[in-house]
């Protein structure tokens, strides 16, 4: 099985009531010319003729007794292996959490499990978030965080209901929470579906497409000021408002941050590697995810990392665009992340 | 006679997609199929065209021999269970809204079915007229019913859950073991229960004194295992070579197991044990087949590598002939008898 033969899954997220469901109905009756198999929490509201709706209990286990990078959906295991004995017979596949969901073990699924690595790819994580009740979210749940720093692409929705100013700092807080996801507004889920599927945000030869200022190493969070990451306060820049840089918001909760370290000195290869897989080993636990495109001394390509928690894949990828300086920047989001102790790995990992 | 030194003649035919199992039941095989269909293949009459049913409305899930003579069980998709008698004729037996039927197996001695759907399995008896429905905490991944058509095995998350299949109510005996179980097989003798589980790892009790066998090593996972007739050994995949465990002799505890066939090659996705010999086919992710037994008796390749890869295997009752299915629908069937 190569690449070309592997089918793209969409892992959906959000809170209860952000409108999951009105993005899945469009999925599902929208005429894009594209069949998907849909996997659902519980049947009823959605697709009812759709024969490729398959419901799903939500059965989280842990692997390799206990290991906690290796919690994974057994029920996903089962459905998607048997949803692939009917081969061609659909271009993707769509699977919806319950709102109350982790997203780690849905994600950790796709990188655990041979078969379905072998034959599926994880696409994208979309979060989707009630604008007018995000902040109440927040504040009383853990999931709605975990949804959020797990995103690749946030759909800041109902924000109809909502004012500017107050849309500009749920913006912001989104940010703070994860600095590299792609955020789009919408008021009922409206938005084109090539926005968000298909994206390839776990394709490492695709990770610079989604998110132009990541490579630019324009700092999106505006709550953390790093001293290393000098070059760069209060540059404008014109990708249009998904990356504004909001003033700094008063953050209370503790919880979940994100850490964005950056330099323009060369990596020494090996020794960035034996840092990050001891910082995984060590943190992975409360380091959610992390994302990196870094500039190893001696090497002409990008090296392109990412991780889910534990689970962690990185590779050269293509050549530094001559125009851009060469500049390597690592982001992490999770809990009590010890910034002087990552922020020294960091810079030790310099050639 | 199937021996390791005639390698038999094959026959393929395209029967158009996956094939998620393999049965048989007297003189007919059947493979079910992923969209939907059941063929029935005639041992006796191998060349002559199989007979389509068109069983389930998307894929088929599971395939058993059901309990009287030729016909067979399968379950789908749309959540049916349906029966496929001699006469490729089909009736639904069970239709679930919206679950998918996972798992199904028979007894025919004892006269009892029972397929699973989601966390609840169905037990339907000849003796009783209402399906008896037992549930477990999470999905079951497996069913096994013992030699003597006594108990079931069922597989979950940490376990498998054992039930008397006479009893109208009552608490299945839980053997506990952490992970996601989920083929299973119980030994001639009736007296170990092993289960394939997610990891690459097979894991084992036995009943008699409560014992516990882990056994690792796999590059894949196992998947398919197969006692060997008399049970002295378990035939498993998800290594290169078939690996056997030995059960003579107070069980497979500490010993090393015996090996035959393939080297550095793709994992075995297929095994099944003679019924009247002590060989075993197997059948590899690259589309091999071959014939062999743990020890000195040598391997025979049946098939050469087609890059088809086999899913499931079935012998008929005589031994002398085995049909292998396959990832891309091809269904080889091989006669070992004299020509």
């Amino acid at each position: 099985m190569n690449a070309q033969s592997q089918i793209p899954v969409t892992v959906l997220t959000g809170y209860l009531g952000a409108g999951k469901t009105t993005l899945l109905n469009r999925v599902l009756t929208e005429n894009h010319g594209k069949k998907y198999a849909v996997i659902v929490n519980e049947f009823g509201e959605i697709g009812i003729d759709n024969d490729l709706v398959v419901g799903a209990d939500e059965e989280v286990f842990e692997m390799n007794n206990g290991c906690i990078c290796c919690t994974v959906r057994g029920d996903l295991i089962r459905i998607i292996g048997s949803l692939l004995k009917r081969k061609d017979k659909f271009d993707a596949i769509l699977v919806e959490t319950t709102g109350l969901a982790d997203p780690a073990p849905v994600a950790q699924t796709f990188f655990t499990d041979d078969d379905v690595k072998r034959k599926t790819k994880l696409d994208s994580i979309v979060t989707v978030v009630d604008a007018k009740h995000i902040e109440q979210r927040l504040a009383d749940s853990a999931e709605a965080e975990e949804q959020i720093a797990f995103a690749d692409i946030v759909l800041l929705n109902k924000t109809d209901l909502v004012t500017p100013e107050a849309l500009k700092k749920i913006e912001a807080r989104v940010r703070a929470l994860n600095p590299f996801a792609q955020i789009h507004h919408t008021a009922r889920c409206d938005i084109a579906l090539d926005k968000i599927l298909d994206k390839g945000a776990f394709d490492l030869n695709r990770a610079l497409e989604l998110d132009p200022c990541f490579l630019h190493g324009h700092a999106h969070d505006p709550s953390h000021d790093h001293s290393h990451d000098h070059d760069h306060h209060g540059h404008e820049h014109g990708h249009g408002h998904h990356h504004d840089h909001a003033a700094p918001s008063a953050i209370h909760d503790e919880d979940i941050r994100s850490i964005s370290l950056s330099t323009d000195k060369p990596l020494n290869a090996a020794k960035f590697d034996t840092w990050i897989n001891d910082v995984l080993m060590g943190m992975g636990q409360d380091i959610l995810r992390t994302k990196g495109i870094l500039n190893m001394a001696g090497q002409d390509n990008r090296y392109v990392f990412q991780a889910v928690h534990m689970v962690s894949e990185g590779q050269f990828t293509g050549a530094w665009p001559a125009k851009d300086k060469r500049r390597s920047r690592l982001v992490f989001i999770g809990r009590k992340l010890d910034e002087a102790a990552l922020t020294a790995g960091f810079n030790a990992s310099i050639a | 006679m199937a021996t390791p030194g005639r390698a038999g003649r094959v026959t393929t035919i395209s029967c158009g997609d996956y094939v998620v199992g393999a049965a048989v039941n007297g003189r007919l095989f059947a493979v079910a199929l992923g969209d939907g269909t059941v063929h029935l293949i005639d041992s006796e009459t191998f060349d002559a065209e199989p007979v389509k049913v068109e069983a389930h409305n998307g894929a088929a899930l599971c395939l058993a021999a059901d309990i009287d003579k030729g016909a067979f069980l399968s379950g789908g998709e749309d959540g049916k269970l349906v029966r496929i008698a001699p006469a490729s004729s089909k009736e639904v037996i069970v239709e679930t809204k919206g679950k998918w039927v996972e798992h199904v197996t028979a007894h025919a001695g004892a006269g009892v079915r029972v397929y699973s759907s989601g966390k609840d399995a169905f037990i339907l008896s000849k003796k009783t007229k209402e399906p008896r429905k037992i549930s477990h905490a999470t999905s079951v991944g497996g069913l096994a019913i013992n030699p003597k058509g006594k108990r079931l095995a069922a597989t979950h998350y940490n376990g498998v859950s054992l039930w008397w299949l006479a009893a109208q109510d009552g608490q299945p005996t839980v053997l506990e073991w952490k992970g996601s179980h989920l083929q299973v097989a119980w030994s001639p003798d009736g007296d170990y229960v092993l289960t394939a589980m997610q990891e690459n790892a097979l894991h084992g009790w036995r009943l008699s004194d409560g014992e516990h066998m882990r056994m690792s090593g796999y590059a894949a996972k196992v998947r398919a295992l197969a006692f060997t007739r008399r049970g002295h050994f378990l035939a498993t995949g998800g290594s290169e070579q078939v690996i056997c465990w030995p059960f003579t002799g107070g069980g497979p505890m500490g010993k090393a197991p015996s090996e035959f066939g393939g080297a550095g090659g793709p994992p075995v996705t297929a095994v099944a044990a003679n019924p009247l010999h002590d060989v075993i086919a197997a059948g590899f992710e690259n589309g091999t087949l071959i014939l062999g037994q743990p020890g000195p008796g040598g391997t025979a390749l049946i098939q050469k590598a087609t890059g088809n890869g086999i899913t499931s295997m079935a012998w008929n009752p005589d031994g002398d002939r085995l049909i292998a299915g396959t990832e891309g629908g091809d269904v080889h069937l091989v006669d070992f008898r004299l020509a």
